[in-house]
């Protein structure tokens, strides 16, 4: 197991560090330059050059690659006299735009994310298994029609939509809700879940359709397996066969992506944070994106990544407890 | 991953779009009882906006929207008078007590500073201060205007106060008095001065970008708190003197300021007006919501005017065939602007431009050269040998507006026979491009705002035929004209700041016989105030956006 762990975090290293190279080299040949933008609507090509030598922007490519890596470890000096810049490790970058490390950036912003990632994957857990389970031991009755057409519906309303749609209702003709804001939970706990109720569902609806049509699926297959009509012929009650003997290798799968989901959207729900104007990590992206704030962006990108590559060994590793036929000895 | 990076380019392209139109322009509401009464003290004027400003340091920021914002933190020697219409683009003495005193055929200024005036730290605002304010623009990770490096005269390898001290041609013979030495004659300094890298600062500080976290504030008010990209919020300058301040009301307690909302939100807080809303202004609304405004309780709210920016479509007039200045004539008369007005939201938004300059700025010449005409385009087509038309290509940004336009302008030119190819290039990149002689193909839409209402910040940067340049080139039509060139230098040497300006206008007639360019539209606001805001105007020296240091609440105890 410690060998199968150790393995493991070696090939999230290596994946990590061709997320690194690959991000950085689209941004070096790809993207426009820094000191331009710096440099505003009238500029001449002398102070173009100045500021790219200020930023260490002229050096060749792979010693910029080699400053950004060192840097994650040990930080790195910005500018130079009297206009150094320290960024300490983890240094993920030093944001010319905004003037802030960008490692800063990121974790001032984090909590809004990680807030609207844990709520919505509540609801959407509970409402989707649930529904999910519910028409599996009701299949093809009108509920389970129902909840399948509602689904599939659900499913396809494009996340925009629906926020603004909720917006609309919601808070401008009902007003039962506020206009949603960043509110923290030791501020005003009421005013939190308000503001944060309308992200949720949003975010919630189309995974929760997705989840109540995997789980149905799952359950329905395992429902039909040779040991569960064992359990059936051995006389154990329904619930207790469906307990016992249906649910873990029918959410199994569920589990998987649930792990995946989750882990995106750490790396920030781009569409409901910028819609509802929630400054996470995804509204920074955006951002960062439209203002061309290039060490954001690739930081943003690597977040992302890291997340993704974390949550997949974590839903491994939970893979191997719920089911031991995967199990690694 | 895919699908989430599409769908981050769309509205990434949106948001700059918004973030564009945010810095806004300027003009009057006549409206009594409206948002243009008197406005009381105290209270907090809410801000909802779609984009953080850029820098809150004068040294690195420079646009239409954080320049109006700059003013209620810091001031200059000059600065814009605080009014609607030609109020605001007057230049008045700020810091200063006038407008200074030219010498040696202006090119050495001469300032006062007035009694009293302090930072928020307690510190005199004094000549040392105003000195070392200005030299922080040549540092070289500075950015902002380009005008204290184009205007003083400093050695080659000056590199600002932290690299390389003292600049010997800013002198301070007394701690009130701050003698500039410049590199030529300019007779127009005092309206350079309004710009913000201008700013004054106690000496040694804002090293390291400093003041983008943290400013030190010489206006009436300061920086309490600043979440980058979420809130901003600003508290009263004890230190700041009222009886030295002719310019801000500065009638408010506080400000406050919310940044990354969506723009279709803001439109809905902005008209629903509930709770703080109705203590709150924001800027341009978005082109859907113009529409709405249809009640006279929401009509009574709204400011439109200029925002003091054409767009315009240039000619490369180093191209084949737009090399000949009767095709380029013919391609004016041939543009129709109902349709590019139109593509840009329709006459709320937009004006139909016949002259280069905008109406607001000082001695504007109003004339049509080019009335749409397809006989006199067809006609000066033939006397070119073009009659069965040519291709060219038209670079544009891949945003909704844009691409609107840059359709029009091929719909227009198509009964000429003229196949206009549109070459999209992403907005990041865009200006970049074009700026690129060597990258640019054979038109351009893009737009122009000027630094201060004078012509010499509107027709020398884009017509000037010395200041091509091989990257960073704001002459796009590559226009060399002998006579434009001489007409510049000559205007540049008058020392009458209103004759230069009217002399502008006639050379933006000048420029136009040779069609360079054709200018589009007058670009227009339309934004809607909370219900309790007093003292609102828009400001036609800052992109018409309301000016911030006039605002404020009707009834402050709300």
């Amino acid at each position: 197991m410690a060998r199968y762990i150790s393995g493991r975090i070696a090939g999230l290293v290596l994946i990590l560090f061709m997320v690194c190279l690959f991000t950085y080299l689209i941004f070096f040949e790809l993207s426009p330059d820094p000191a331009l933008m710096i440099c505003g609507k009238t500029c001449t090509p002398d102070r173009v050059d100045q500021i790219r030598s200020s930023l260490g922007l002229d050096k060749p490519f792979l010693v910029q690659f080699w400053d950004f890596i060192s840097g994650l470890f040990v930080g790195r000096d910005y500018g130079s006299g009297a206009n150094l810049v320290h960024c300490g490790a983890p240094c993920l970058g030093y944001s010319f735009q905004t003037s802030q490390p960008v490692w800063q950036m990121v974790t001032e912003r984090l909590p809004v994310t990680a807030t609207v990632a844990v709520g919505a994957a509540v609801l959407w857990l509970l409402l989707g298994i649930a529904a999910g389970l519910i028409s599996a031991v009701k299949e093809g009755s009108w509920w389970d029609r129902t909840m399948m057409g509602l689904a599939l519906g659900g499913a396809s309303i494009p996340n925009y939509v629906l926020a603004l749609a909720l917006q609309y209702i919601l808070v401008v003709k009902l007003q039962i809700l506020p206009f949603p804001s960043a509110v923290s939970f030791f501020d005003d706990p009421v005013m939190w879940f308000e503001s944060y109720l309308m992200p949720w569902i949003v975010l919630a609806t189309g995974y929760a359709c997705l989840y109540a049509r995997l789980t149905r699926a799952n359950v329905i297959d395992t429902l039909a397996e040779n040991f569960m009509r064992t359990a059936r012929s051995k006389g154990l009650p329904p619930a207790l066969t469906m307990r016992r003997h249906a649910l873990r290798p029918a959410l199994t799968p569920v589990t998987t992506i649930f792990g995946m989901d989750f882990a995106a959207l750490l790396g920030g729900a781009l569409i409901t944070e910028t819609v509802f104007g929630l400054n996470g990590v995804g509204k920074m992206a955006a951002d960062s994106i439209a203002k061309n704030d290039q060490p954001v962006i690739m930081a943003v990108t690597l977040l992302a990544a890291f997340f993704v590559v974390v949550g997949n060994l974590v839903v491994d590793l939970v893979y191997t407890w719920l089911d031991p036929r995967v199990r690694i000895r | 991953m895919r699908r989430t990076t599409a769908v981050t380019g769309v509205t990434a392209l949106g948001m700059l779009m918004l973030a564009a139109c945010n810095g806004g322009p300027g003009a009057t509401n006549k409206a009594g009882g409206g948002p243009g009464q008197a406005a009381a003290s105290g209270g907090t004027v809410h801000v909802l906006a779609t984009a953080d400003f850029s820098h809150l340091d004068p040294g690195l920021g420079w646009d239409g929207g954080v320049n109006n914002f700059y003013r209620l933190i810091y001031r200059g020697l000059t600065t814009f008078g605080a009014g609607a219409g030609a109020k605001g683009t007057k230049v008045v003495p700020d810091l200063a007590t006038d407008l200074g005193t030219p010498s040696d055929d202006a090119k050495t200024w001469t300032y006062h500073l007035k009694d009293g005036e302090k930072f928020e730290n307690g510190a005199p605002i004094d000549s040392a201060a105003v000195k070392f304010g200005i030299e922080r623009a040549w540092d070289p990770e500075m950015g902002g205007s380009p005008y204290p490096r184009l205007l003083i005269d400093a050695p080659a390898d000056y590199k600002g106060p932290y690299q390389s001290g003292d600049l010997k041609s800013i002198e301070t013979p007394d701690a009130k008095t701050v003698v500039f030495h410049l590199k030529k004659s300019f007779p127009d300094f005092a309206s350079a001065l309004t710009m913000p890298n201008f700013t004054p600062f106690p000496k040694g500080t804002g090293a390291g970008h400093a003041f983008d976290t943290k400013p030190i504030a010489s206006g009436p008010y300061k920086v309490a708190s600043y979440v980058h990209g979420a809130s901003l919020k600003l508290v009263r300058n004890p230190e700041w003197d009222k009886s030295t301040d002719d310019i801000r009301a500065a009638k408010p307690d506080g400000f406050q300021w919310t940044f990354g909302l969506d723009g279709a939100t803001i439109d809905e807080r902005m008209l629903a007006g509930q709770g703080t809303d109705a203590d709150a202004i924001t800027g341009t609304i978005q082109a859907a919501t113009v529409s709405r405004i249809q009640t006279p309780q929401l009509k009574a709210r709204t400011l439109t005017g200029l925002t003091g920016c054409t767009t315009y479509l240039s000619m490369n007039t180093t191209r084949k065939n737009l090399d000949n200045v009767k095709v380029r004539q013919a391609i004016e008369y041939a543009v129709n602007k109902d349709t590019t007005v139109a593509a840009l939201g329709g006459s709320q938004l937009a004006a139909k431009a016949t002259a280069i300059q905008p109406p607001t700025m000082l001695g504007r010449k109003d004339y049509d050269p080019y009335p749409y005409s397809l006989d006199k385009a067809r006609q000066l087509l033939a006397e070119a040998g073009l009659s069965s038309g040519f291709s060219l290509t038209l670079d544009a940004r891949p945003v909704a507006a844009q691409t609107a336009v840059a359709v029009a302008v091929q719909e227009s030119l198509k009964p000429l026979g003229i196949k206009v190819k549109i070459n999209n290039i992403d907005t990041s990149t865009f200006y970049e491009v074009i700026a690129t002689p060597a990258k640019q193909h054979d038109m351009a839409l893009t737009g122009w705002c000027p630094d201060w209402a004078s012509g010499a910040t509107f027709l020398p940067p884009l017509f000037d035929g010395r200041n091509i340049t091989s990257t960073a080139n704001n002459n796009l039509a590559q226009l060399n004209n002998a006579g434009v060139n001489q007409q510049i230098d000559r205007i540049a040497g008058m020392k009458d700041v209103a004759a230069a300006n009217t002399a502008y206008g006639d050379l933006d007639q000048q420029i136009m016989a040779q069609a360079p360019i054709v200018p589009l539209d007058y670009d227009k606001v339309v934004t809607v105030t909370g219900s309790n805001i007093a003292g609102a105007y828009l400001s036609n020296s800052y992109s018409g956006g309301i000016d911030l240091v006039s605002v404020g609440l009707k009834d402050a105890g709300k």
